[in-house]
């Protein structure tokens, strides 16, 4: 190593060690390093403060500005905030994406789990199911929201026909304001369980086997285990789980979008706040106040996270030696 | 969740009667286990055999007939019909096919190779500021997707290229903090002593990377390209909003309108065999690469 960077560095160094001596010298040799390293960091370091530094901080200027998509900016003020709660439904909206993501979340925690145990054995085909379950997790979300869109069809869908049989008159699913949206949560959980369910799958593969034998003699049944050794030891991938899914699902667009016509209706009964952002921005072409709604969207997720953090990081993690 | 709750009633040592009913209880559990496996699956699989059903039927079978009785006599036509405009609707899946197609290996190719530049830097030279800039990156993790949308809507409105393809996958072929970070801790564990043998042998930082790191590193380097693959396949709010003609549609902004335009159940065939052609690609992946997404999923939480 030390003959390999000396033999690269040596005509710089002992360029720089002929006029300088020790600290300039040694400036000098991170300034060549800088100098070598930079063709290889610069172009991601010109995305990323183009496509995410700039914008960030951008977001938060533009929510106190006018701007119609085209010509110059004028200055709003506190106006911008004030309209999103006034006319644009900002606080409905927070509670329609609540409700989202309290459909969401606990089942489809709950069904990966348990899923991930069931799998999480040696049994023919385990494989052959795990990977089957993840092949929704890869197809489109739009092309899937069409497919389920025809299948929720109140008149059409494989589901009314179903019902039908038994000679139920299902509701109106997505034109129900009542069940469009456990039916987009239903849709969502169908897209992401698997892969969901083998983030816990490695989890459970993390544990050694050793645990589980010495409970078997001290005489702890199965599900004594899962409470006990388990779900304790999971803690680290279930905070990984729930953060990245409540990140995700305030986030939810693709399949609402289609499932809803584009309307978050009916009515505004599941205008999520990605779906306001997008209309008040790209369809009233007010972006001043969209942006705004960005900054509140941002911001309750920034808490959502910090707080599952908290809570993780305050309960028990156990060490283990095997 | 059942099947784990359940044990034998008895002792492993029982009478021959005894015996008999712990076997049935085992078959019984496993009949259970399988059945709950098997249910589920079915649940995940019937949306994609009902829509190719629905795909090779014609308009009028789908608005009478069952979903899941199969075709009686396929109608083929609706894929050419989708794939190049048909009289009775505009469908030119064959141009948006071309735009999502073209986007996607542009994003694919920029976002694995930046990012292995990157990476590189970050795991295999000395610079002063490197920890500090590679938080930096890792601190732009935690922003949500959406949040930059208007903004960075407005950063292409001020450089000319909203409704170009450049748009649409420039935001995300510089290199994304993800695939850094994960190749970065995949060329970490590539030996020094390799890296020491062939900068003996001459080599340069662009020979070490081009002869000893790419070699050494395809797995993670696959795993990286489908990830981009999928995202950029799979991607809809900012294509939808930075594109606004026809002829720059992909696929999914294409899918989302033409379901959204005409009326409920109107050239449902089309929709679905358009959903379909969306999915093919995908369902190639899948097949194909099956084992770096399980794995890149694990390399995920190994963090």
């Amino acid at each position: 190593m030390a003959l390999a960077t000396a033999s690269a560095d040596a005509p710089s160094a002992a360029q720089a060690a002929k006029s300088n001596g020790g600290r300039p010298q040694r400036a000098a040799r991170g300034f060549v390093a800088l100098a070598k390293a930079s063709p290889f960091i610069a172009p991601s370091f010109i995305g990323l403060i183009a496509f995410l530094i700039v914008p960030v901080i951008f977001v938060f200027i533009l929510s106190f500005l006018n701007w119609s998509g085209a010509g110059p900016f004028s200055w709003a003020g506190v106006q911008n905030w004030v309209s999103i709660f006034k006319y644009d439904g900002a606080g409905h909206s927070l509670g329609v994406t609540a409700y989202y993501v309290l459909l969401n979340i606990p089942a489809q925690t709950v069904l990966a789990l348990g899923l991930a145990v069931m799998l999480n054995r040696k049994r023919r085909g385990m494989a052959f199911f795990r990977v089957l379950y993840v092949a929704p997790y890869l197809s489109t979300p739009v092309a899937m929201g069409v497919i389920w869109f025809w299948v929720f069809e109140p008149q059409l869908g494989a589901i009314a026909h179903f019902l039908n049989i038994f000679g139920i008159a299902g509701p109106n699913w997505l034109n129900s304001s009542s069940w469009a949206m456990p039916v987009i949560a239903a849709v969502n959980i169908w897209q992401y369980l698997g892969f969901n369910m083998l983030f816990f799958f490695a989890g459970l593969q993390g544990i050694p086997r050793s645990l589980y034998e010495a409970a078997e003699i001290d005489g702890a049944s199965k599900w004594r285990q899962f409470w006990r050794i388990s779900l304790p030891l999971l803690n680290p991938t279930m905070l990984f789980v729930l953060v990245t899914d409540v990140i995700g699902s305030f986030q939810v667009f693709d399949t609402l979008y289609v499932l809803t016509g584009g309307t978050g209706g009916p009515g505004d009964s599941t205008k999520v706040m990605s779906l306001n952002i997008y209309d008040v921005g790209f369809q009233g072409t007010r972006y001043g106040e969209a942006a705004a709604l960005s900054v509140l969207l941002f911001s309750v997720i920034l808490i959502f996270s910090a707080g599952q953090f908290l809570f993780f990081r305050n309960r028990t993690t156990y060490e283990y030696s095997v | 969740m059942s099947a784990i709750a359940l044990d034998p009633p008895v002792s492993k040592h029982g009478t021959p009667g005894r015996r008999a009913l712990v076997r049935t209880w085992t078959i019984g559990k496993l009949t259970v286990f399988y059945g709950i496996l098997i249910g589920v699956g079915a649940i995940f699989m019937v949306p994609y055999i009902l829509a190719l059903f629905g795909s090779l039927k014609p308009e009028s079978q789908l608005l009478t007939v069952p979903p899941w009785d199969p075709p009686t006599h396929p109608a083929w036509a609706n894929y050419p019909d989708t794939w190049s405009n048909f009289s009775q609707v505009q469908t030119d899946f064959a141009q948006y096919f071309l735009n999502t197609a073209i986007v996607t290996v542009c994003l694919t190719i920029g976002q694995v190779f930046f990012s292995m530049l990157a990476a590189y830097a970050f795991a295999r030279l000395k610079f002063p500021g490197r920890e500090g800039l590679f938080w930096i990156y890792l601190m732009t993790l935690m922003v949500p997707n959406i949040v930059t949308i208007i903004p960075l809507y407005t950063v292409m409105d001020k450089l000319h290229l909203v409704n170009t393809y450049w748009a649409v996958f420039l935001p995300y072929a510089l290199g994304t903090p993800y695939t850094i970070f994960l190749m970065r801790q995949f060329f970490r564990g590539i030996p020094q002593e390799v890296v020491d043998a062939a900068r003996i042998d001459g080599c340069g930082d662009l020979g070490v990377l081009r002869r000893i790191i790419v070699p050494l590193s395809r797995p993670v380097l696959i795993t990286a390209a489908l990830i981009a693959f999928v995202f950029s396949w799979n991607n809809f709010l900012w294509p939808l909003v930075i594109t606004n003609t026809q002829s720059h549609y992909l696929l999914t902004v294409a899918l989302a309108n033409f379901n959204t335009g005409p009326g409920t159940g109107e050239y449902l065939n089309i929709a679905l065999t358009g959903s379909l052609i969306t999915l093919i690609p995908m369902v190639i992946v899948f097949i194909v690469f099956n084992r770096y997404i399980i794995r890149s999923i694990q390399l995920t939480s190994g963090k």
